[in-house]
């Protein structure tokens, strides 16, 4: 088969699950932040801050294994930067993650990064840092943007901490040219994939808002005590970054006319990373997290775009509310709940994704892991799903080569429809 | 109710402002403070009940954490030099290449309230550190601590470290995290594994045989 052929097979299994169908076979969207580079031989500090390594890597493992997707982000958290770039469409969405670079140029307080602060094999890590004080809510709930670019980010970036310094001119000039470098590097890769026969599915950004205010102004053991002390603030200061998070969503997505010509399908995929989920008990979720999200679900939805969500995490106590969410439009990867239970509790109302944990594909043998996959997929794949490999977090810089092809072969065998 | 009932309930129920005015009260009533000590102890427990039964989450947690820690510190003074009985000394930390923390942190608000001493390593432990605050410390349990996938296989290297330094037979070792399961645990040869901080303090409990 021709490349384009397979690159057009694959698209049409996820386009097959998105729109409620079942496939030839359930799909695999392999997913990553390191682990082509162990596999390829690399230093995680190797692939994450030399991008000639990091396509090796990525094009070795997209070529050895068959995954239907195989997106590496290299990246961690950074959504904030896509916020205070709204001015900026085509910035604002590219700086949707920090990258190893663009820490070196901005100086960021939330990351750690092998060979700088860590280790350069380690994992890179979000740490996260205190950046409004409680007392600063009534500011940001007056005017979010400004309070964002004004006084969030001089404290977030200690090169940008004195405006209008040498300095603070040099780190700006820095970070829009990795920004560029990153986007071209993406766009090259994503182009060598499609000649091997791997689609690529355009991602727009969504978020939380009260994970907005725990991940990147508050930290999140504060904005947890917020919720108790100082409730009221909160919730209005959820109301305030929610618009700005449609906007976001909005401007990260490539335009309607593009998408069918350059990327093969009109889906696009609106990223939704979960985290206060599992903290929250369901009466602060039911009053501080849900419904805002619902609502940007909604409007995101509406926008024509699929919410893609990772529910972080064991989301077993929140499971009913999804059912608030238009059916059959959000994407669900659950980490911790049991996908029988998700099942059970929400039916065909989202769409399924799970898969193996990083424990079964570092400690476990492909034996294990055909078991594994054999039940999950005969217990699940009614409907359409999809498999999401290391379900925690992606693929893990541990999990061994063969027991992601014993569950790649499993899908396979058990897969079929 | 009387005082001491009231003091266990509010911080059961996590009320704050409430706990620390009750706090203040029983001290200015010249109460022996390792009376409220065994309050704290008991209210500490019907939280992780809580836990247990699914009606509190990792937010009460942290917030019973904080309050914990409000209430220790208009204690320590008055406690002086006198310690109350421990229950047990556990050394605890996050694993080599991994500098997380949130978890091992409720995990020791938690286990002190209850009476253990706990020796915090920190973040990004290597093995050695590990080693040496066994042999300093002579802990019952030694709790690894991590969130990232890849601090599973740091968790590995480490027990088989204090294998070799011999040290595996005097210690029972517990690892911890988002990430850790019954899988995680074979494969490191750690004694048991908790993924959330209430069950964790559970098993180190049964680990030091009380209750």
């Amino acid at each position: 088969m021709k490349a384009e052929d397979i690159r057009m097979e694959k698209l049409r299994r996820i386009e097959d699950v998105i729109k409620g169908k079942e496939p030839d076979r359930v799909p695999v969207m392999g997913a990553t932040a390191v682990w082509h580079g162990s596999y390829a031989g690399y230093t995680t500090h190797e692939v994450l801050f030399d991008y000639a390594k990091c396509k090796d890597a990525w094009l070795k493992v997209a070529r050895d294994f068959d995954f239907d997707t195989f997106t590496v982000i290299a990246g961690l958290e950074g959504m904030i930067y896509t916020i205070a770039l709204l001015e900026q469409p085509e910035m604002s969405s590219a700086a949707r993650f920090i990258l190893g670079s663009t820490h070196l140029a901005l100086g960021d307080v939330y990351s750690r990064w092998p060979g700088y602060e860590l280790d350069k094999n380690a994992h890179p890590q979000f740490i996260g840092k205190e950046i409004m004080k409680a007392n600063e809510y009534d500011q940001l709930i007056e005017n979010p943007l400004e309070f964002i670019n004004k006084v969030a980010m001089p404290r977030i970036n200690k090169k940008l901490c004195n405006p209008g310094s040498a300095e603070y001119n040099a780190a700006l000039a820095k970070y829009g040219a990795e920004l560029a470098k990153f986007g071209a590097f993406m766009a090259d890769v994503s182009m060598e994939l499609a000649k091997i026969g791997y689609p690529t599915v355009p991602m727009a950004w969504g978020y939380a808002p009260l994970d907005l205010i725990g991940d990147f102004l508050r930290d999140i053991k504060n904005v947890v005590m917020d919720l108790y002390r100082i409730g009221d603030k909160v919730k209005q200061a959820v109301e305030a970054v929610k618009p700005l998070i449609l906007r976001a969503a909005s401007c990260s997505a490539p335009p309607k006319e593009i998408r069918k010509p350059v990327f093969g399908t009109e889906i696009v995929e609106c990223f939704f990373p979960l985290h206060l989920n599992e903290y929250l008990n369901p009466k602060l979720y039911n009053e501080f997290y849900w419904p805002a999200l619902n609502e940007i679900f909604k409007e995101v939805v509406n926008m024509g775009l699929t919410p893609f969500v990772l529910f972080e995490g064991r989301h077993d106590a929140h499971l009913e509310t999804l059912l608030e969410a238009p059916k059959g439009k959000v994407v669900g990867v659950f980490e911790k709940t049991d996908p029988r239970k998700v099942r059970e509790v929400l039916g065909n109302h989202v769409i399924l994704v799970s898969g193996p944990t990083n424990s079964l594909l570092i400690g476990g043998t492909p034996q294990k892991v055909e078991e594994f996959m054999k039940k999950l997929l005969e217990d699940c794949k009614e409907g359409g799903m999809m498999i999401w490999p290391g379900v925690d977090g992606g693929l893990s810089r541990d999990a061994k080569p063969e027991n992601v092809k014993a569950m790649l072969s499993a899908v396979k065998k058990y897969g079929k429809y | 109710m009387n005082l001491r009932e009231e003091f266990v309930e509010k911080l059961a129920d996590l009320e704050e402002s409430k706990v620390i005015e009750l706090t203040k009260r029983r001290i200015e009533s010249k109460e022996n403070p390792f009376a409220i000590l065994e309050d704290i102890r008991k209210a500490t427990n019907i939280i992780g009940k809580r836990f247990e039964e699914g009606r509190y989450f990792v937010s009460d947690l942290i917030m019973a954490g904080e309050i914990l820690k409000q209430v220790m510190e208009i204690l320590k003074p008055l406690l002086g030099e006198k310690k109350a009985e421990s229950k047990g000394k556990v050394v605890i930390g996050s694993v080599e290449g991994d500098v997380h923390d949130i978890g091992k942190n409720i995990v020791i608000a938690l286990l002190e309230a209850e009476g253990f001493e706990v020796v915090d390593l920190g973040v990004d432990q290597p093995p050695k550190t590990f080693v040496e605050a066994i042999k300093q410390h002579k802990p019952q349990v030694v709790g690894l601590s991590g969130l990232l996938t890849e601090a599973i296989e740091s968790m590995k290297k480490t027990i088989d470290e204090i294998k070799e330094a011999g040290l595996r037979n005097k210690v029972k070792i517990i690892v911890g995290g988002g990430r850790t399961s019954e899988e995680v645990k074979q494969y490191t040869g750690a004694d048991d594994w908790a993924d959330d901080a209430a069950i964790g303090v559970k098993k180190i409990k049964a680990l030091v045989g009380v209750s």
